[in-house]
Order: C-alpha cells, then structure tokens, then sequence
C-alpha cells in the first residue's frame, strides 16, 4: 500500500514536471547516445518500484483478493460498493476539507513570513533558520510533542476554555482543526523556502521605480510582488493541496482517526481497511478511485493558476 | 578509435542496467554449514526476554537448529505484508483474534491435525480457536496461553474499605458507590488509547451473543436492522448502558488519560479497580511488585451461578504451510509445549497455560479467575467475531465520549451491511 499512495503520489506530480519541461527546450536536435543510457536504469528502477506495482494493484482491485490466500474476479462490484459506503464518503469529504483549509493557512501564513525574512531585519539567516527548523524534525516526532500539549499542557493553561480543557482531540467536530494546526506548522518551513527563492528573483528596481511613483506597499504588494511569484505561488498551492489530500502521519500521531472516525482521511482509510481490516481489493480500488480524483485536482489547478501567472 | 570508445561506453551502461535489475530481483540463500536457521515471528513485546530465554535453551539442547525471533510491534499488519510477500516466517506467534481465523481459513497456515503434540493441549482452548476458524477440516492452530478479561481490582483497598466481590450487577454498583464515598476512585478510564474502551464492552456484550447471535447476524447479512431478529440496535442497548454506567464512576480527564497512565494510577493505589485484562497485571507488576490484585468476572447478571469470564487465547503457535524446515520447526514447537516450559512461560506472563498437567502458578489473580476455568464458565471475546473493516473499536470510544449509544448502535448494524453486502466469498481453487 505504501508502494501505491507514493505512486500515486508520484503520478500526481507527474503534470507539473512536464509542463516544466516543455518550456525549456533544447536547442540540438538529438541528444547523445549516453543521456540515453543515464536515463535507462532509472526507468528500470520507476518501473519496478512505481509502474508495476500500481499495474498490479489495478488489477486486483477487479477482484476479491484479501492480500493472500485464493482470490476470484468481481468485475466492478468493488467500485460499485465504494460509492454506496458511507464511511468512504466521509473519508473524502474530510480529506477535501482538511486540505483546503490546511492550504489556505499554509500559503496565507509562509507568504506572509517569507516577506518578512526577505526584508532587511536584523539577523535574517538566523530567523530563516529558525524557521525552517519544523521541516528538518521528523513529522511523527513533532506529532507525538504536539498529540502531548494538546492532551496534557493546553487542558491545564487554558482550562477556561471547555474546548481546550477537555483535550481537543477527544471532539468529534473539533479534532480536525487541531491535526490542521500541526500540519500547517510543519508545511509552512517548505512553503517558506519556495515563497522566499521566489521573492528574491523580484528585481529590487521594480519597487524603487513603484516607490518613485508613489505606489503604497499595499499597491506594490498587489501589483509587483504577487503577480510575478505567481508561478512559485502555483507550485505551492499545488504541493500543498496534493500533499494535504494524501494527510496521514500527522492524524496517526495525533488521533489515528478518532474519535470513532471522524478524523480519517482517504489514506488512512485505505492503509486500515486494506490491511488491519482485511479488504485489500475493496480498498486497492478506492485507492485507483483517489489516484484519479487527485490527478484531475492537480489538473484543474494548474489550468486555472497558471492561466494568471505574469511574467516580466 | 570514436567508434570503440563509444561500444566502451555501451557495454559499462549495458552492464550497469543489468547488474540493477539483477539486483532487484536478487534473493539471498542460506549457507549450507548444517545449521538450519528458522525465522520466529513473535508478536509480544513484553514476552520478549522470555521467549529469548527458550530459545537459547533450546539451541543449546539443538545445536543444529539456529532461531532468530523476530518482534514485531504490529504483528497483524506485519504478518499480512509478508504474506503478502509469499515470505511466510518458519514459526509463528499470533494473538488468536479474528484476523487469525481469517488467516487460517485462508490456508496459509500449516496443518496440525496428525502431530502428536495436538494430543497434549486442553481441547475446550483449540474449541476456542475452531471458532475462529480453520481451513476446512484442518487445525492450524495450537493455543499456547490464555488470558482473562474481567475486572482488576486492588484487594487491600476491598479489604480495608470491608467490600467483598460483587456477584451481582446492582452488587457492583453498590460497591462503586461506597468507594466514592469513601473518597476512593472506583475506576481510572484511559480512553485516549481507543482500544481500552473494548474489554468492558466485550465482557459485557458477552451476555446477550451466548446463544448463537453472531451466526444469526452473519446469516441476516444485508438484512441487520432495528426490525432484523438479532442485531446490534435490538440486542446492545442493554450493554451500552451498562458500559457508560460504569465509565460515570471514571475520574476526571480519563478521555486524556493513557493505558500506561492506567496501569501506573493502580499500581499506586489511586484507583480501586481498572476495567482491563489480566495482560495489565505484568506491567502493573513492574511499577509496584507488591500490590495484591485478583481479577472477577464482569457480574452482569442477576444470578451469580451466570456469570461469565471472557478469555482468549492469547498466543497461539502456528508455522508457515509450505516451509523447507518443517522438521526443525516442529522440533521447536514441541519444545514450546514441553510441560516445565511452557509452565514458566504462563507464570512469567501471568497466563493460563493450554497444556492439560501444566500447573497454574499461584499468583493470586490466576488462581481468582481459575474456578470459571474449571467450572466452565468461561467465553470467548465477541469482537472477534465482528469483521475487522467494521470499525469497532473508534465507535465504542466514540459512543463513551459523545454518550450516544443508540447511534453507535446504529452505525455498527450498517457497517455489518455494508461490509456483508460487498463481501464476495472466493469460491473454489478458480484463480
């Protein structure tokens, strides 16, 4: 399963690499025999690890193989009984939900502070440091430092609050946010970085000739610095949705899916059900099912923000 | 000169993309030195120095055979990807829940029905393991020890406080009731691990499924209802009840609180009685060796002579169908059977040994729980029973924290239709 959900999450960026690529062409016409033979053992590798098994996962989600023992063919009925199930359902209607919202707070939040370590403040290396610190911990780590202050530190300092003094994590409507919370504060150390490369390819005439002209920083903000990282702001945006959709360490540190399961993710879902629940076909086809909505997301994205990207 | 340079370069990349998917698919074989290495999947973490212990006596009585134990922390998930993997372990160690009748029915395991050492197991504990599951005809499992899961409680704090067990269920509640007015916490809930939300559920939902309902429930199907003759919604209100009537008597924060915190809470006396198994006795054991603690069963019956003690068999001992060691497997899994063996093993980890002539040792919780084993009182744990992709376990804890049990009751019976509509039986060898 592991193999699958990192093809898929392969696949999924799969557009945004080439897209790339068609923009810079190369100029000879055919290149040498040995970039050939530099390309060949790494799709040998991709192949093995990726193509195969995604191949052989589709094909067994036309059957009802438990992931050992015998197994026949059932056509479509796992399809079928996926959109008739409620619990999958949730499953997407959290998972979209988690990372809307989790991507407009990362790109919100790490466009904000990466203006300001790209200002001239003092001891700038040091807070981009500081800030890029939440990428290098592991996210499992973290998780369990945070799953501890929700549970243990916040229900002591804030027990005026009955949401906080009841650990937060234990409410059905509200355990989300939380697992947002963490999952934000831990994509915003990327996003940052992408957001700050982005910003320093702004040449520093632009704002000087805008000051001249006596734009506000509101009007340079909206006018110089937003339209030309528009192709960083895309990436990100498109990381962060994908990445957030595919939502999985952060909720197994914080509340593996609880309470019951109102904080379980399509992920999440398919690791349980396919292999502690023992329906490896049924959810090997809600994995292809995920692999398709993923790939369209990513898509339409593209199409929309790229469309209002400007160069200079 | 160009054109030789060039074939250089072919044959080294040539050679280079081979080596790489000749490595791939690249499989080590043992040395042929006479000892024969067996893999030993061993899922309990705090048996681990145990087991390390028999095997190092038993390779010292076999200097042929060579085991590695292999602990795994999740056992289920990891037994899978490697049979998934076609990697099946020489010697295995499993708790004895549903996924391993699952896995037996599916015939990966190997077939004890003519080993001898079958003979010398108590038959009521293969009885429990039948019900589980077997590949047909077959026994492709041997009960090793078996647990009892009823309720922990402190006998010095009974004593002083001139409490006796209860035997009845308004019995027990009038014993919660004097404890907290004697100040003392009657229980201490861990529900932050969902899974201590099961034990009680499952002693109690013992009750109402003796008589066949987990067999009616699996014939009705699709069919599993308010309006069905057995179901959840019909059948469970009484448990659900009950459950969150003793979880009232819980202490504060208990929705935050941990297994581990449990466990440390009782041994240290801050709590009368925990709704846990005897498995929690070891680690209780390890914070405070001194504490006097016995176990009853669940009392929720009006006559005491129908109590119940839930148990399961808490490792069993299986190996793989088709593996190159079968005779050295075998050897070591009579020696895991021997009486002096596997008598120390259930006394270390405070179990009840399967093997007819094995002596239960004499702590105190063992010999509480042994007159439901002699007496027959004893059943098995129904959420083995309920398909694993149902998630029970998250609707139980959420029913505890939300206190809405006519909706989890509900939720479960349409999960049981779901998963039995989309079950599709394999049929036949047709692959």
């Amino acid at each position: 399963m592991t193999s699958l959900t990192s093809a898929v999450r392969t696949s999924a960026t799969g557009p945004s690499t080439k897209k790339r690529a068609t923009r810079v062409r190369s100029s000879a016409a055919r290149a040498m025999p040995a970039y050939y033979w530099m390309v060949w053992p790494a799709v040998i590798a991709f192949a093995a690890f990726h193509t195969i098994p995604v191949l052989v996962g589709i094909f067994f989600s036309f059957t009802n193989y438990a992931g050992y023992g015998e197994w026949n063919f059932v056509g479509m009925a796992n399809y079928l009984a996926l959109f008739k199930d409620d619990r999958v359902l949730q499953s997407y209607g959290f998972s979209f939900l988690f990372a809307i919202v989790a991507t407009i707070l990362t790109n919100a939040i790490s466009l904000t502070i990466a203006m300001g370590l790209n200002a001239k403040i003092k001891a700038r290396n040091f807070w981009r440091g500081v800030y890029f610190v939440p990428y290098v911990l592991a996210i499992l780590v973290i998780g369990y430092v945070f799953q501890f202050l929700f549970s243990n530190s916040l229900p002591k300092i804030l027990s005026g609050i009955p949401l906080f003094r009841d650990n937060i994590l234990t409410n059905p409507d509200f355990a989300w946010t939380a697992i947002v919370g963490l999952a934000v504060w831990q994509a915003c150390a990327f996003s940052i970085i992408i957001y700050l490369s982005g910003l320093q390819t702004i040449p520093s005439e632009l704002y000087e000739a805008a000051s001249l002209d006596g734009a506000s920083s509101w009007r340079q903000f909206t006018s110089i610095t937003f339209p030309l990282i528009g192709a960083f702001f895309t990436i990100n945006v498109v990381l962060s949705l994908k990445g957030f959709l595919q939502v999985f360490d952060p909720i197994i540190a914080l509340t593996n899916g609880g309470p019951g399961t109102s904080t379980e993710s399509v992920t999440l879902l398919i690791f349980r059900g396919g292999f502690s629940g023992g329906e490896f076909a049924y959810q090997t086809a809600n994995a292809v099912i995920f692999f398709i909505v993923i790939t369209i997301v990513s898509l339409l994205q593209f199409r929309v923000l790229q469309r209002r990207e400007a160069d200079y | 000169m160009k054109m030789r340079h060039r074939t250089t370069v072919k044959t080294v990349a040539v050679l280079a993309t081979a080596s790489l998917t000749i490595g791939l698919s690249g499989c080590a074989s043992g040395p042929a030195d006479g000892v024969t290495t067996l893999s030993f999947f061993q899922f309990k973490g705090e048996a681990l120095e145990d087991f390390a212990q028999i095997i190092s006596d038993f390779e010292a009585q076999n200097p042929d055979i060579r085991v590695v134990q292999n602990q795994v922390a999740d056992s289920e998930t990891a037994i899978r990807t490697l049979l998934v993997k076609d990697k099946t372990p020489d010697v295995i160690t499993l708790n004895a829940n549903g996924n391993f009748g699952r896995l037996a029915q599916a015939g990966v395991f190997y077939d004890f029905s003519d080993e001898p050492v079958l003979e010398t197991i108590n038959p009521a504990v293969q009885n429990i393991l039948a019900e589980l599951g077997n590949k047909t005809g077959e026994i492709n499992g041997l009960g090793y020890v078996n647990n009892a899961n009823g309720v922990i409680y402190n006998r010095a704090i009974f004593e002083e406080q001139g409490l006796d067990v209860p035997e009845t269920w308004d019995e027990f509640i009038a014993v919660c009731d004097a404890l907290q007015t004697a100040g003392i916490q009657p229980f201490y809930g861990t529900l932050a691990d969902s899974w201590t939300g099961m034990p009680s559920w499952n002693a109690l939902g013992a009750y109402p499924t003796q008589d066949g309902f987990f067999d009616e429930m699996r014939e009705e199907g699709e069919d599993v209802g308010a309006d069905s003759p057995v179901s959840f919604e019909k059948d469970f209100a009484d448990v659900m009840a009950k459950q969150a009537q003793l979880f009232s008597y819980m202490q504060d924060g208990y929705r935050g609180r941990t297994y581990d915190d449990g466990n440390a809470a009782f041994a240290n006396g801050e709590a009368a009685m925990l709704l846990q198994g005897i498995w929690a006795l070891s680690p209780v054991k390890g914070i405070n060796p001194d504490i006097d603690a016995a176990i009853f069963p669940y009392p929720a019956a009006d006559d005491p002579a129908d109590r119940l003690l839930v148990t399961g068999v808490d490792v069993v001992v299986t190996m793989a169908r088709e593996t190159p060691h079968r005779e050295e497997a075998l050897r070591f899994i009579d020696y895991l059977f021997e009486v002096g063996v596997i008598e120390e093993f259930a006394a270390s980890q405070t179990m009840v040994p399967s093997v007819v002539g094995a002596e239960i040792s004499d702590d105190p919780a063992l010999q509480s729980v042994k007159p439901f084993f002699d007496s027959g009182q004893i059943t098995g744990f129904i959420d083995h029973q309920v398909p694993p992709s149902i998630p029970l376990v998250a609707v139980v804890q959420q029913s505890l924290f939300d206190g809405d049990a006519a909706g989890a009751l509900a939720t479960l019976d349409s999960e049981w239709r779901k998963v039995a509509a989309r079950t599709i039986p394999v049929t036949g060898e047709d692959q």
